[in-house]
Formats: C-alpha cells, sequence, structure tokens
C-alpha cells in the first residue's frame, strides 16, 4: 500500500499516543558499541525483564559526548530525566536497582550534555 | 523529592568540594529534610573552571562559585520554596542547538514510525506540494551554504542543475567523510538515517532527479547497514519508488561503497567512483552540475546538508535563515577531539566564538594545561592560535584566520603540540592520499614533507623555510583538484603564526614543545631524584636505570626521547634540553 499525505500524520498520531511513559535509551552507535553499550543494552533489558517492569528499552544513536560513551538516558515517573555516561554492567545495575526502583539518582555518572 | 548534583572538578578543590557537601548533608539533617533531598556527586553538569558548582533538579538551577556560606540560603530559598538564589545563579549559558542532531539519541534510527513521529517525511509532503521552483525558493531564504567544506550556497547548486536540460539527473550524497579526527556524517547517517534520506528525496524533486546514490566508505559497516535499512523499508512502504505520497515524483535510491581513499571525497574523483572507475578527479568546468555522473547533470551534496535540507523544509526557510548570522546560517556540527575535556560532537549555531566551543562546552583542556590552538578542516584547514579564540564561527571569519571551517574537525592542541609536528602529520596525509594525477600534488607534496622532516630533524637551513611556502604557493596554484590546491594550508598557517618555533628547529636546533624527538634530550638530576624508579618502570627503550640508594640516570645511546620518564616523575627530577 503506498502510503499518502493523511497516513503520514496518522503514523505521527498513533506512534506519539503509543509513547510509553518510562522509558531509556541508549546510545548504539559505532561509538557507544565499541564502548561497551552491548553489554549495557542486555542487562538493562534483561533487568526489566526479569523485574516485569513496565519499561521500555530503546536502542538511539549518538547523544555526541563520545568521552561517555556508552551514554544511557533515563526517564521514569518519579525521579527526573538524566543522562548517565561512562556506563558498565555494575552501573546498568545500579541504574535498575536505585534509579528505576528506589527513584533515586546514581551517584557520579550524571552528564549534561 | 529535591535533587542536588555537585560538579566533580576532577581533582582541582577536591578537598573543598568534599567538605562542601559534608557540610550540605549535615544542615539537611539538622533540618530533617534528608529524606527529601538527595544530594549526590555528579560526573558533569556543564559548568566548568567556576569553582565548586551544583545544579539543583527538577528546577535545572545551576549555581557557581560557591561557599559554604550559601548554604543556608541554598536550602531556605531553593529546596523549601523552590526560587532561584541571586548572585550565585549561572549567568549567560552558552548551549548547543540542534538541529541536523536533532533525532541523534532520540530516535530508534531502525524505525520509520519513530522518525515519523519526530515530523519526519513532513518536509518531503511539504516539497511535493510546493514543486521544484517555490523549494529552490525556500532553500534561498534559508541561506544553507553547503556543509562539505567549500560553502557553496545549496540552492544555487540545485538552481543550475534545475535549469540544465537532461535526460537523466542524479542527486549524489557524500558521505566519504575522510578527515583526520571528524566523524558528524557518520554519527548523522548511523543516528537519523532518514534524515538524510528525506534530504535527498526533496533536492531530487528540486532539480528533476529520478535517481540517487550514496556515497559512504566502507570503513562505516553501521551507517551502510542503517541507510540500507532505512531504504528498504521507505520502498515497502511507498516512500520510496513509483508515485510517492501519491504524487507524480518517483524516485530511486542506491548505496555504493567508497574503499576509502581521501580523494574519492573531492566531487569528480567521486563521480568517477560511482561510475565504476578508478578514483581520478578531472579538470573543471565542466562542472558536474552540467556535466557529472554518466555525463549527466548531478548534484552533489554532503550529508550534514541533506539533513539540514529535512528540518528546512518542514519548518521553513525564513524560520532557519534567522539561526546563525549574516552570510553563514543555520547551525554547524563540530567534531571536537585532542586535549579537550568533552571530545564529541556539538552543533552551535553559527557566529558563536572559538572560545565558547572550547572552554564552555568543550570544558578546556585536559590536565589543566595551556591551550596553543585549535586546528580546523582537516588537511584542507588551518591552525587558529588563541588571540584569535574571540572570533565568531562562521565560512568567511574562519577563512580570514587562514583555515576554513571544512567538514568539521576541531581539534585541539596544547602547549606540548609541536607546530612543525603538526603541519608534518597532516602534509604527510595528504601524501598518502594524493592520487598522483597531476605534478604539483604528487611532487610538491613530497618535496614538502622531505623539508619538514629536516626541519623536526634539526638539518634544516634558513633557506628551506622560504622553499617550504614557495612550493605551497605553486601547489596552491597549479593543482588539479581540492585535495592539492589545500594540502599546503596547515603548513602555511602554522608558518604564519609559529614562525619563530620553526625558527627555533632551525636555528637553535630545540622544539619549544619538547616533541620532535631527535631535538630533545633528557637527564635526570641526581640531588632531585627520591630513587622511586616510576622513570625506569615507564621506560619503554630500558634505558633507565639505577636503585633505590644510587638514584637512576638515562643511558643517552638507548634513550629514544619519547618523554614518558619527564611526564611521570613527581618531583621534576628529570629535566628535558
Amino acid at each position: 500500500m503506498a502510503m499518502t499525505k493523511e497516513d503520514l500524520l496518522a503514523i505521527k498520531n498513533k506512534t506519539l499516543a503509543g509513547q510509553p511513559k518510562n522509558w531509556i535509551r541508549v546510545g548504539y552507535s559505532t561509538c557507544g558499541i565499541a564502548a561497551g553499550a552491548k553489554e549495557v543494552l542486555e542487562v538493562l533489558s534483561g533487568e526489566v525483564k526479569a523485574r516485569g517492569l513496565e519499561l521500555q528499552v530503546k536502542k538511539c544513536g549518538c547523544l555526541g559526548l563520545c568521552s561517555a560513551e556508552p551514554l544511557v538516558e533515563v526517564s521514569v515517573e518519579g525521579a527526573p530525566r538524566v543522562i548517565y555516561g561512562k556506563v558498565n554492567k555494575d552501573v546498568a545495575h545500579k541504574i535498575m536497582d536505585e534509579h528505576v526502583c528506589q527513584k533515586r539518582l546514581v551517584e557520579g555518572h550524571i552528564y549534561e550534555i | 523529592m529535591k535533587r542536588v548534583l555537585i560538579q566533580d572538578t576532577n581533582g582541582k578543590l577536591k578537598k573543598e568540594t568534599r567538605e562542601f557537601l559534608v557540610s550540605l548533608n549535615s544542615q539537611l539533617r539538622d533540618r530533617g529534610l534528608s529524606s527529601e533531598v538527595q544530594t549526590l556527586m555528579a560526573a558533569d553538569i556543564g559548568v566548568y573552571n567556576r569553582g565548586i558548582a551544583l545544579k539543583v533538579l527538577p528546577e535545572g538551577f545551576t549555581y557557581v562559585n560557591l561557599e559554604q556560606k550559601h548554604i543556608p540560603e541554598i536550602i531556605e530559598k531553593t529546596l523549601l520554596k523552590g526560587e532561584q538564589v541571586a548572585g550565585i545563579a549561572r549567568e549567560g549559558s552558552v548551549g548547543q542547538m540542534r538541529i541536523v542532531l536533532r533525532n541523534c539519541g532520540v530516535i530508534d534510527p531502525e524505525s520509520l514510525e519513530d522518525y515519523i513521529a519526530h515530523d519526519g517525511y513532513q518536509g518531503l509532503a511539504r516539497a511535493l506540494e510546493l514543486g521544484p521552483e517555490k523549494v529552490v525558493e525556500e532553500m534561498k531564504k534559508s541561506g544553507l551554504r553547503g556543509r562539505g567544506g567549500a560553502g557553496f550556497p545549496t540552492w544555487m547548486k540545485w538552481n543550475i542543475t534545475r535549469g540544465v536540460q537532461g535526460n537523466e539527473k542524479y542527486i549524489i550524497c557524500n558521505g566519504d567523510e575522510g578527515d583526520p579526527g571528524a566523524y558528524m556524517d557518520r554519527s548523522v547517517l548511523e543516528g537519523d538515517p532518514h534524515s538524510v534520506i528525506e534530504g535527498m528525496m526533496i533536492g531530487a524533486i528540486a532539480i528533476g532527479a529520478t535517481k540517487g546514490f550514496f556515497y559512504i566508505r566502507a570503513e562505516y559497516p553501521l551507517a551502510v547497514e542503517r541507510i540500507q535499512k532505512g531504504i528498504d523499508i521507505c520502498y515497502s512502504r511507498g516512500l520510496l519508488g513509483k508515485n510517492i505520497l501519491g504524487s507524480s515524483f518517483s524516485f530511486d535510491i542506491e548505496i555504493r561503497l567508497g574503499a576509502g581513499a581521501f580523494v574519492c571525497g573531492e566531487e569528480t574523483a567521486l563521480i568517477a567512483s560511482v561510475e565504476g572507475l578508478r578514483g581520478y578527479p578531472r579538470p573543471r568546468p565542466p562542472f558536474p552540475s552540467v556535466k557529472g555522473l554518466w555525463g549527466n547533470p548531478t548534484v552533489i551534496n554532503n550529508v550534514e546538508t541533506l539533513a539540514n535540507v529535512s528540518y528546512i523544509l518542514c519548518k521553513g526557510g525564513e524560520a532557519f535563515g534567522k539561526i546563525g548570522v549574516e552570510g553563514s546560517t543555520g547551525t554547524k556540527v563540530f567534531a571536537l577531539t585532542g586535549k579537550v575535556r568533552n571530545s564529541g560532537l556539538v552543533e552551535v549555531p553559527m557566529g558563536i566564538s572559538l572560545r565558547d566551543i572550547v572552554f564552555e562546552i568543550g570544558g578546556g583542556v585536559l590536565d589543566n594545561r595551556a591551550i596553543k590552538a585549535i586546528q580546523t578542516g582537516g588537511p584542507s584547514g588551518g591552525v587558529i592560535p588563541e588571540q584569535f579564540f574571540d572570533t565568531p564561527v562562521g565560512y568567511e571569519s574562519l577563512q580570514k584566520l587562514g583555515s576554513i571551517m571544512g567538514s568539521g574537525g576541531m581539534i585541539v592542541l596544547d602547549e606540548n603540540d609541536c607546530a612543525v609536528d603538526i603541519s608534518k602529520f597532516y602534509l604527510g596525509f595528504c601524501v598518502d592520499e594524493s592520487c598522483g594525477k597531476c605534478a604539483p600534488c604528487r611532487v610538491g607534496g613530497t618535496q614538502m614533507l622531505a623539508i619538514l622532516k629536516k626541519i623536526s630533524h634539526g638539518k634544516a637551513e634558513e633557506e628551506d623555510l622560504a622553499r617550504l611556502s614557495q612550493i605551497a604557493q605553486a601547489m596552491q596554484k597549479a593543482s588539479l583538484c581540492g585535495l592539492g590546491q589545500t594540502a599546503p594550508n596547515p603548513v602555511l598557517s602554522t608558518l604564519k603564526y609559529f614562525m619563530s618555533e620553526y625558527r627555533a628547529h632551525v636555528i637553535d636546533h630545540k622544539c619549544p614543545a619538547g616533541k620532535c624527538s631527535s631535538l630533545v634530550s633528557y637527564r635526570i638530576t641526581r640531588e632531585k631524584c627520591t630513587g622511586c624508579g616510576m622513570c625506569a618502570r615507564v621506560c619503554p627503550a630500558d634505558a633507565i636505570s639505577g636503585s633505590r640508594q644510587d638514584k637512576y640516570t638515562i643511558d643517552a645511546v638507548k634513550c629514544i626521547s619519547c618523554g614518558q620518564c619527564f611526564d611521570v616523575c613527581k618531583f621534576t627530577a628529570v629535566s628535558r634540553q
């Protein structure tokens, strides 16, 4: 089916309406992957599944701060939206434990871009 | 719940910051606020060289140059009432502005829905309604100039090709990013592939092209993969192929891989490469806009240019034209690398000063060393020393300083970088990448490099400096393509700004920055040496021997002058001459 201009708007509205409340974005470009984003993504998706959380984990492009890759942006209800840098397996676990579950920000890894 | 993020000052003010945090915590405890306020150290809140700094969330207030006496007021006003405290608030913050990188890190690059939800393909729909003439007009209003380096107005390029008669017209996206240290295009292709695809489709409408090519270097496998996925999904949804969005416009896109030759970023060589021939440039005119791919009118646009196009058609050319400065509108993405704290991609409005980019956004020089200069424009650009850092970013303003905007590489150089060494590096790159077709570039580059090597070994004569600029000027005038014409730029600009450094190499046989290894020697001052042995442990040539009692010495015959002992010694016992 060929798309029309109206279809574009319909897709836009439908996608926007379906946006999840809670989400985590993982920078997944060459720079992020080289710095270990794959492992981080696995930990985050694994934890979401294991804990049965309503939380979308999404692969994204690069936010730009390559010296602090892997970058992970977290937005969950009850805590401000922040970007974590230099995330490894341990920090990914901390993000799930402290930020997502206890609504407390993780020490030492927040970056402003 | 309020959050107080305290900036980690990376070693400087470590004790003071710690004490500030302890005091803040105890005052919060005294007032019974511990459970309502979370205090923590943050890696970076975007404030540099302003003492102790903190940020309060969710309000987003940033306070700088703090002392302990400010704590009660911060608790009273901000943490309890949510008001900003005057006097310590950060003023005049410099931020990034994201147009090209608008979706990078925001959308899933492999999802068409996500792109459409962020106004994707709205520009295409509008372009189809406007028709070619008005699309070009819109581009003219925006003032967008090519982001690949030369800065040719995009609307003019399109308008020329639009006016040329031809059975078939082509549009090519130049993704053959080759400048050392530059990776803006890769990031856009990987993070927001549809914005570039959409930009290309709009360009095709404007010039009347039926086919487009992505020319991407094969070293970017993920970029190629994501563009291919983007193209495939567009075909399956009817955004590519015949009668796009129910209009009479039909368009096809293919990817061509580049094998990594730097010269293929030059448009005539790129066309030859797309045709399957060897990547050799040819003299212009005829320009590709008149006679390009397979002899047909062809437009070649850079990745960043096309990502701007989709934004301009969606938001309107006039709005875009208001960003930036006269003659250089919009934003520019820079790949900020080298001796800078926050290396990465930054997108800033044109007209911002170089100082703001390096110090406010980049966070200044690593390890608090003194800055020497920045290098922009890669091997075709030049260096800009610190005294010109207040220059606003723009095509002409950087050109006046003997550099260029280029595709967006920006390398920060500190006091330990040597001007001769830098120009040797860039010229060496161009000599390697020269295709060898024309003599000025092939022979001139090699001769200049030989002279630079002589200088860095302290074996040059004063006449060599004059010879260097003479060959450089000949190369600029007589080379066939942009590679040879611009290859001498790094040498000429370092000669212009750092002549004293060149003369120190030639006349005094010294390298002031201590980089050119044949001109420096290291020795250990016995009186200062504590015998810790750190130098001996890091020495890669095993040239340092000794013991705690006898102290350490360097064997001048074995020493390769790498300087690692100099960097590692905490007691300044290693001296450089």
